[in-house]
């Protein structure tokens, strides 16, 4: 089953999110996700205008990554277990480019009911360029 | 010569807004990821989990906006055009999944200003924080959002 749960007694510190793959990136995805998020900025969708903004041409909504490495780890962990997510937009997604998002578990911790993990996050696009780093929290279910 | 934006809105609290989690919604966004999750797309799945019906991805609060407002208020209160916008960082904490019907109310404060140059040039930051309330008044997300413009 691709949605199971992963219970805190399972975690490591140290242990490796399974890698999520993600594109290539097409124009129309930018252009679904601009319709769902309400981001229109048209530096997104028109190659001339992100030309003419000395951007070089189109690139993808930053939300975009950040959706696909809240993706990678709900893949892993289950939906809505992510209690914190925070990322730093590193580079620019451009259409074509394949984005890798990957983590790693730092830290866990338990006090009564609530179980934490904290991982560092990321996502590399196919030169191993990291396009988002970031730190996330997951609030996971025990055995117990 | 670059350009100046408008340091006064440090501070600045925008209009509280209401929002409601509409179900296709939720499942647009989901897809726009091609994030196939059935927490997220399947009614059936949803209704036999925990939280009793589909759940929201955990970034979809940023599509949260004033359906009364022009969604540039921000941006002409800073005074900069948005071919200089970029998004620097972004933050969630959620503290209770969101689900189809329910409203909540958005408030929006801009937390800081500040310029730095950096290798591209001169740049602005701008920190915005939004906290997302459910009916009693309980936080149950918080956004916050770095928007950076190239002066």
């Amino acid at each position: 089953m691709r949605y199971g749960r992963v219970y805190v007694e399972d975690v490591t510190v140290g242990d490796e999110l399974p890698p999520l793959v993600k594109g290539p990136i097409q124009q129309i995805q930018l252009t679904r996700y601009a319709g769902a998020s309400g981001d229109f900025n048209p530096i997104h969708q028109d190659d001339e205008f992100a030309k003419a903004a000395g951007m070089g041409g189109v690139f993808a909504h930053g939300m975009l990554s950040m959706g696909f490495v809240a993706q990678a780890l709900t893949d892993w962990a289950g939906a809505g277990t992510v209690r914190k997510l925070g990322v730093r937009f590193a580079g620019l997604v451009r259409p074509k480019d394949v984005v890798t998002c990957r983590g790693r578990v730092l830290a866990r911790s338990s006090k009564d009911d609530l179980h934490l993990v904290d991982l560092e996050v990321w996502a590399e696009n196919q030169r191993g360029e990291k396009v988002v780093t970031g730190k996330a929290t997951l609030s996971l279910p025990s055995r117990a | 010569m670059p350009i100046r934006i408008a340091k006064g809105i440090v501070g600045r609290e925008y209009p509280p807004f209401p929002v409601t989690v509409e179900r296709g919604r939720i499942k647009d966004f989901a897809r726009a990821l091609g994030d196939p999750n059935p927490f997220y797309l399947d009614d059936q799945v949803g209704a036999a989990s925990e939280w009793g019906d589909v759940i929201a991805p955990p970034t979809f609060p940023v599509s949260f906006r004033d359906e009364r407002a022009d969604s540039g208020a921000i941006l002409r209160d800073l005074g900069v055009d948005i071919s200089r916008v970029l998004h620097g960082e972004q933050e969630f904490e959620i503290h209770r999944q969101l689900t189809p019907g329910a409203t909540y109310l958005c408030r929006t404060r801009v937390a800081d200003v500040y310029e730095k140059t950096g290798k591209s040039g001169p740049m602005a930051f701008v920190v915005r924080e939004t906290a997302v309330t459910d009916g009693a008044g309980e936080i149950v997300v918080t956004m916050r959002g770095v928007t950076v413009i190239r002066l």
